[in-house]
């Protein structure tokens, strides 16, 4: 193609396509810079400086996030002023966190990119660094909270908000060391535009934007992940329950570009779990009887109830007295065969979805 | 995400007319711009002057007014029983100790004509002299036409004087050669460096010749758009250059678009992209580079920006030549606006050759007070030198031989009475304070910084310090602007130049965090 380049990382001689940044050759290419701002969906902010490389004929480090490729850049990734840059980075993120016993980033359940980097580089230790971040209210909304003191300020999260969402319920505000993710005035997401998607969450890398349902800080392999279907409409969004014990105790979406929905949920996929394992959930079909009481019932006792009161309607009343409504719930396959439910079998073209209006 | 039709520039502005970022203000302007609430506050919250009480007095508390007795400022007004507030700076250090009321008029003691050189018709600004409204140099620059004024410009070596120095004619054929029609000039008059109030100067004394300049520069760059960038706290000056502009738009600026827009009292809006960022109405938090303004700047469009020095040298060097201009330097070229605060007997701007030192720039502010201990050569962002270092030319070069800078060249001298770990401390401070927030090594590294110091001071222990070296290289080394890159020079540079006064000491008993 005659508008492949060529690009020189650590000495490598790599293909590129024009528009793309360092960081994109450099990961397709399994060379591994430290990120924690950065989302393949997000226009590049360059904020969180992990990603800071030298480039030839540039007097200071730069951001390899919004460094775009042209033809023979020379891209250094490895050097020890690199190497310094990031292990005084990282301490001063480190002294700004809330630590464990052993003295790194505290693991969460969404996990924490912070800890994850601590774990494998030597870094600065600094003196704790005391910066609270500007106060916030309560917040009454059931799904979504902030932990400031997880927070890195990566703006992630405001940034998901605004450039995929389009909803902008979050920014960042204030300033300085008390900048902080907020809400206008500072009130709770539900007198927001907020649609409770929780992708804050998703995005966030170091759990500091969490699920109030979820617990916090379960440790790394307690929890598995197990892709599912989202049944509560016919889009087929992806998800990863997250189980625990035989319980979902969080639903998450799977990473951007794997599945139909590029990593995106909306507040039921995301939130709307807690029937799974609810006391009061159905478990087997029931029959009322002539007390007036349900009873529980086989699959086949209760679909030749339900055919022999049906087709009863239909030979007293004629075909045109029955109306098939299905559910926004179904996917496609199932709305098909409802229709075919309706008029090959019944014979009428009674036959609605519910989210057809 | 904001519709199309949103009108974002005017948020800050109407926020202020709606006294400040309150919850019920900016749901007022997010309702009539369409801009997300969320943004409004997030913009709001960013600025001092839309977070103040607006029925306070302002007390500065930069180190000038420090050196002065801020503190005993507050505490007297605070008796008289005026509501104050600590504010970082409010670019009045030559009649410091300063405040200014609730309309961010001066009070009348910090309300006094700066000290200037004697009327000189020589001097390209000539502050001292009758206020030029000639506009000759303009005319000149019609006549000439845009090439010869570029030659003019190379030929005078004109240099930024907001204190990065770049040469200001590679930026003008930078934006003149850009494919867009659509250009804009704009004026950095956000001048907040401490120690800094050459900008105010000029636009009391002589607005009319940053005007012409500034006509010169839309001409040459063949914009016709002109945004002057006006620091909040210079409500005066703010009436003084509209008035100027008002007359000049019925003259020699007919055709031209003049602007005004106010800042909203952040020091990180003097950098030009923050500043850009704040003048389309949102935080001012400075974009990454590449590409430049020139490029892309306001409005996404090619974008010439220029401090009001620069601009008000530009009809000079149109009217007597760059090779002139440039003569009037010494080891650089032309003719540089000093200021001169502190420990001196008269501060205030003085015109003088570029590259004058220390003492040549104290004999024209009648003197020391005291005996001079350390100086800052251009602003808190230049550190401190030892007078050891009182006969180096004060210009861009020489200065940065030594780790410091001439900036925006803000002298400030301190005498042997003041105990220096706590002046370093007010700066450290004001850069904590200023810093945007953006990116960690500035956000993170400013308040360590601060932090390490007061450990040190609560303490008297200099092993708080031992990793201050380690912290300041990776603020100089990672942060994003200049900000972040000079915030720790106040205590690496009197680490370096002053070991002697960071040994044991005694506990300080109480810091101002102002």
């Amino acid at each position: 193609m005659a508008d492949t380049l060529t690009i020189h990382i650590d000495g490598q001689a790599l293909t590129a396509q024009p528009g793309e940044s360092v960081l994109q050759v450099a990961k397709r290419n399994h060379i591994a810079i430290p990120t924690l701002c950065h989302d393949e969906r997000l226009d590049a902010a360059g904020c969180c400086r992990a990603c800071l490389v030298e480039i030839d004929g540039q007097r200071r480090l730069q951001p390899s996030c919004n460094w775009p490729v042209s033809q023979d850049l020379r891209v250094s990734t490895r050097s020890p002023r690199i190497e310094r840059h990031r292990a005084t980075l990282l301490g001063l993120y480190v002294a700004d966190h809330r630590l464990d016993q052993d003295g790194l980033p505290v693991h969460t359940t969404q996990g924490n990119e912070l800890r994850t980097w601590a774990e494998t580089t030597d870094f600065k230790r600094l003196l704790a660094i005391d910066s609270p971040r500007h106060p916030r209210g309560v917040d009454a909304n059931p799904y979504v909270a902030y932990d400031p003191d997880l927070c890195i300020l990566c703006a992630r999260c405001t940034r998901y908000c605004d450039e995929i969402e389009a909803v902008s319920a979050i920014q960042l505000a204030w300033r300085g060391a008390e900048t902080s993710i907020a809400t206008a005035g500072g009130r709770g997401l539900l007198d927001t535009t907020c649609e409770l998607c929780g992708g804050c969450v998703d995005v966030c890398p170091t759990g500091a934007m969490h699920a109030k349902q979820a617990p916090r800080f379960e440790k790394p392999g307690a929890v598995q992940k197990v892709r599912s279907t989202c049944n509560f409409c016919g889009v087929g969004c992806q998800l990863d329950l997250n189980v625990q014990d035989g319980k979902i105790i969080q639903v998450t979406a799977p990473p951007p570009g794997e599945t139909v929905n590029d990593g995106n949920l909306c507040v039921k996929g995301r939130f709307a779990y807690g029937f799974v394992h609810h006391e009061d959930r159905l478990r087997q079909p029931q029959i009322r009887g002539a007390d007036g009481e349900l009873h529980d019932a086989t699959w086949d006792e209760a679909l030749h109830y339900a055919a022999k009161g049906l087709l009863g309607v239909r030979d007293r009343h004629g075909p045109n007295a029955l109306g098939f409504v299905s559910s926004s719930r179904c996917t496609n396959e199932e709305n098909y065969l409802v229709q075919k439910l309706a008029r090959a079998v019944f014979q009428t073209n009674n036959v609605h979805q519910c989210a057809a209006t | 995400m904001q519709s199309k039709s949103a009108q974002r520039e005017g948020i800050l502005q109407q926020l202020a007319e709606q006294g400040g970022a309150t919850a019920l203000a900016v749901a007022q302007v997010a309702r009539q711009s369409g801009v997300p609430e969320a943004d409004v506050w997030g913009a709001g919250t960013f600025y001092g002057l839309l977070r103040r009480d607006p029925k306070k007095t302002l007390v500065c508390n930069g180190l000038s007014c420090k050196l002065h007795g801020a503190d005993a400022l507050h505490h007297q007004l605070a008796g008289q029983g005026v509501a104050t507030e600590f504010v970082a700076c409010l670019g009045l250090c030559d009649v410091a100790p300063a405040a200014v009321g609730p309309e961010l008029l001066p009070l009348p003691a910090s309300d006094q004509p700066a000290h200037v050189l004697p009327s000189d018709p020589n001097l390209p600004i000539d502050l001292g002299g009758p206020r030029d409204r000639s506009y000759r140099g303009l005319g000149a620059a019609l006549k000439l036409g845009p090439e010869a004024v570029l030659r003019e410009l190379q030929a005078s070596g004109l240099q930024g004087r907001g204190g990065a120095g770049f040469a200001a004619h590679i930026k003008w054929r930078s934006v003149r050669s850009q494919p867009s029609p659509t250009r804009y000039v704009v004026c950095n008059a956000d001048e907040g460096e401490p120690g800094t109030f050459k900008d105010r100067e000029v636009i009391r004394r002589q607005p009319d010749k940053l005007l012409e300049g500034l006509a010169i520069a839309a001409h040459v760059v063949e914009s016709t758009q002109i945004y002057i960038y006006l620091r909040g706290e210079f409500e005066r000056e703010r009436r003084i250059l509209q008035d100027a502009i008002d007359q000049a738009l019925l003259g020699p600026l007919a055709g031209l678009e003049v602007h005004i827009v106010r800042g909203q009292g952040a020091y990180i809006c003097g950098e030009e992209t923050a500043l850009l960022e704040s003048l389309e109405g949102r935080r001012g938090m400075p974009r990454l580079k590449p590409p430049f303004p020139t490029e892309r700047g306001f409005r996404n469009q090619p974008t010439l920006i220029h401090n009001v020095e620069t601009l008000a040298c530009v009809p000079d060097i149109v009217l007597r030549g760059g090779t002139r201009f440039a003569s009037l330097g010494r080891r650089e070229p032309g003719a540089k606006l000093y200021c001169i605060s502190g420990h001196v007997a008269r501060p205030g701007v003085y015109e003088l050759p570029l590259g004058v030192t220390l003492d040549e720039l104290v004999a024209h502010a009648g003197g020391y007070i005291g005996t001079p201990l350390a100086f800052s050569p251009g602003g808190a962002s230049s550190g401190f030198l030892p007078m050891g270092e009182r006969s180096r030319p004060l210009d861009f070069a020489s200065l940065s031989q030594v780790g410091s800078m001439l900036g925006s060249a803000g002298a400030v001298v301190l005498n042997d009475s003041v105990d220096l770990p706590l002046a370093v401390h007010w700066q450290l401070s004001f850069f904590e304070h200023e810093s945007c927030g953006q990116c960690a090594p500035c956000r993170l590294g400013s308040r360590w910084m601060r932090q390490a110091l007061d450990r040190y001071l609560a303490s008297g222990d200099p092993a708080e310090l031992s990793d201050v070296r380690d912290v300041a290289w990776e603020m100089l080394e990672g942060s994003i602007c200049g900000l972040g890159q000079v915030a720790a020079l106040p205590l690496t540079s009197a680490l370096q130049h002053f070991p002697h006064h960071f040994g044991h000491r005694p506990v300080t008993q109480e810091l101002h965090h102002g």
